[in-house]
């Protein structure tokens, strides 16, 4: 029993990541229509931020803030550099856009950082465990299942109380009705991408507390897990990827901790396998978005 | 009239240009971006290193200076057969291949039928030789062997229950299976194995696993290498498990020694370390010099290692020698002092004879436990996938 609570700790640690990544995705997918698959690269730049800050011997506790703000910053200077541009093509374009701009930018961390990965000096105090009533927790479990309800509390906030929040609600059901009613798209795409790159950024720091390491690739798994968890919960639907988030995040921590090991090699087939069990049964996700409501698959 | 006269001159020039400026042309498949980057691209510095200094004496033997014709394969497979097949178009002598087994052999039907000898930067897999047949050399103490070292170290020290954790995904990260072998014929017991996926953020199911057993055991052993191992230490700390980690030279980096106190218990295998007055350390001051920065991996010296083979290989078979006569050299080769080791190719089957250094890690320092030579009776046979 010990086990198994100890094993949904990490199961709502890992979740609780994907869910941030599968958020970032899923806000700009709500209301472009885009996969953002440059999205790992925004979590490599708060990454570097990190790195940096601790070359220069910036205390971690700036260095935080710091990496939200390059992240939140680089989204948005994506969406106005790359995708504004491209902003009424099909979605093809803009898929295949966001994968050029990937690419771009991990050639430039490759040329103009460096190929090998560079080590992130991470306060001790992540490296750590606390211990709750029999149960042995990392901080940095912790720290990622913390930072994940106060994001999740702070975007529901957000869109049910802001201004903005309430207009990219509105975009996300209907885009030309919202702009009709005057919301300004540019604003709206605008703040799209800055949460996006906010949310990439929470989840850069959670990633990169694990590995210690930045590299120019790093971000083509996490945004891979965000994709699956995305998917999973209903592309498009905020409450779905966060539900996608958490069920990829159990189904690959159950599967590593009570798969019987001659099975365990088989580990990611029967993850994945799951995943499209769910998608049998439920073709648009967890949570469908309410605009997909009119087509169903 | 002048005018032709002065073409012709040209011409001849550069016709008989070939003669008199000799060189050995070596191709360098390497994979300077991507997940191999890491290996191939220190690597290739300290190879650099020492083909300059080669050259600036005015070459092999005085008069046989080397060309390194570079391309990147990407840390891709099949980028790796592409590239090689140009290098042995360009007319190479002697083909540099990426660090992993896996690249590396996707190149060998070329380099089988080019009869052009290939030398892995720094796959350690002792069936890389054995599968890429004659022309295949590798540079670097093997898996089974460096697991035979780890394995006889800490059974040595009184641990004698051993938890492996490997991953089926490359023949390097499945080296905890040589320590399993090795540890068994020793007489201590292999208490749990685990696989993990290349590439895997999360080890905390694992490290709860190992956390939960009752008593813990002695030693868990890993081939993890960046990022992967980085987040499976930590995992492990943090889960509660105090027992000695044991690597093996893919840590050989400088994350291992930021990681901090969750890093105390480490030991790992590498090629070589700067004892003083050693070559290693006479490597390392060089390096500083020409890149104004202290080395901070083997592989650099594992890189100038690879111009001090091709030197003696083409000393020995002179400076006409024929890529197939290369290859019989450097097949013969025998204590070539390179920076980290002195290097063995004959009676090999191309995975060289070379000393391995078991370093611990404490408070981010690097320590040598150090370097004993492996009793040749316990070492396991090179595992097939």
């Amino acid at each position: 029993m010990e086990l198994f609570l100890q094993q949904t700790v990490n199961a709502f640690a890992l979740g609780g990541t994907y869910a941030l990544l599968a958020l970032g995705l899923a806000v700009v997918f709500s209301i472009m229509g885009l996969i953002n698959f440059a999205h790992g690269e925004l979590m490599t730049i708060a990454g570097y931020v990190l790195m940096y800050c601790g070359l220069a011997g910036i205390s971690f506790v700036f260095a935080v803030p710091l990496a939200l703000l390059a992240s939140t910053f680089a989204a948005v200077l994506m969406e106005r550099i790359a995708f504004r541009p491209v902003r009424n093509s099909s979605g093809a374009t803009m898929l295949v856009t966001s994968f050029a701009v990937a690419m771009i930018l991990q050639v430039l961390f490759q040329n103009l950082i460096s190929v090998r990965s560079q080590p992130v000096l991470l306060p001790e105090a992540l490296s750590g465990s606390i211990t709750i009533g029999g149960l042995v927790i990392g901080v940095n479990k912790l720290v990622a299942i913390i930072s994940t309800v106060i994001m999740l509390i702070f975007l529901d906030r957000f869109l049910s109380k802001q201004k903005y929040g309430i207009a990219m609600r509105a975009a996300a059901e209907d885009f030309a009705v919202a702009r009709l009613m005057g919301i300004r798209a540019n604003t709206v795409i605008a703040g799209a991408f800055a949460i996006s790159g906010l949310l990439a950024g929470v989840a850069a720091i959670l990633w990169v507390s694990q590995r210690a390491s930045v590299d120019p690739l790093m971000g083509f798994t996490p945004v891979l897990k965000a994709f699956i968890a995305a998917i999973l919960g209903g592309l498009g639907s905020l409450r779905g990827a966060v539900a996608g988030g958490f069920l990829l995040g159990f189904i690959e921590i159950y599967l590593a901790a009570f798969l019987p090991p001659a099975l365990q090699e088989f580990r990611d087939p029967i993850g994945l396998g799951i995943v499209v069990l769910v998608l049998l049964m439920r073709p648009n996700g967890l949570l469908p978005a309410a605009s997909l409501k009119a087509e169903k698959v | 009239m002048k005018k032709t006269l002065l073409t012709t001159g040209i011409l001849a020039m550069a016709l008989t240009g070939g003669a008199y400026a000799q060189t050995l042309k070596v191709g360098v498949a390497t994979a300077q971006t991507g997940a191999l980057a890491h290996y191939d691209g220190p690597v290739v510095e300290g190879l650099q290193m020492g083909v300059d200094e080669i050259n600036a004496a005015g070459g092999i033997g005085g008069t046989l200076k080397i060309e390194l014709v570079q391309k990147d394969v990407r840390s891709d497979a099949a980028q790796t057969a592409i590239a090689t097949q140009e290098l042995v178009d360009a007319g190479v002598k002697v083909l540099i291949l990426p660090c992993d087994a896996d690249p590396s052999l996707a190149a060998i039907s070329i380099v089988d039928s080019a009869q052009v000898p290939a030398i892995s930067t720094c796959a350690s897999s002792p069936t890389l030789p054995m599968i890429g047949g004659d022309y295949m050399f590798a540079n670097f103490p093997g898996d089974n062997v460096q697991a035979t070292v780890s394995a006889q170290w800490a059974y040595d020290q009184g641990m004698t229950t051993a938890y492996i954790v490997y991953s089926p995904d490359t023949q390097y990260t499945s080296m905890p299976l040589y320590f399993a072998d090795v540890m068994e014929t020793l007489g201590g017991e292999v208490v749990g194995r685990d696989t993990y996926t290349l590439g895997q953020q999360d080890f905390s199911a694992i490290a709860t696993r190992i956390a939960n057993m009752d008593p813990q055991p002695d030693v868990v052993m890993t081939s993890a290498y960046e990022p992967d191992f980085p987040s499976f230490i930590k995992a492990l700390r943090a889960a509660g498990v105090t027992s000695q980690v044991i690597g093996s030279d893919g840590i050989d980096s400088p994350t291992t020694f930021s990681i901090g106190p969750a890093a105390d218990r480490l030991v790992f295998t590498t090629a070589g370390h700067p004892t003083e007055n050693s070559p290693m350390a006479d490597f390392n001051a060089k390096y500083k010099e020409t890149y104004g920065e202290e080395s901070q991996t083997v592989f650099n010296a594992i890189g100038y290692d690879l111009a001090k083979v091709i030197e003696a290989a083409s000393m020995a078979a002179g400076p006409d020698a024929s890529s197939q006569e290369l290859r019989d050299a450097i097949a013969n080769l025998e204590n070539v002092q390179g920076a980290t080791s002195l290097i063995t190719y004959k009676g090999t089957n191309g995975m060289p004879v070379r000393e391995v250094t078991l370093i611990g890690v404490m408070s981010g320092e690097r320590q040598l436990i150090g370097q004993p030579s492996p009793n040749p009776a316990i070492i396991p046979a090179p595992r097939m996938q």
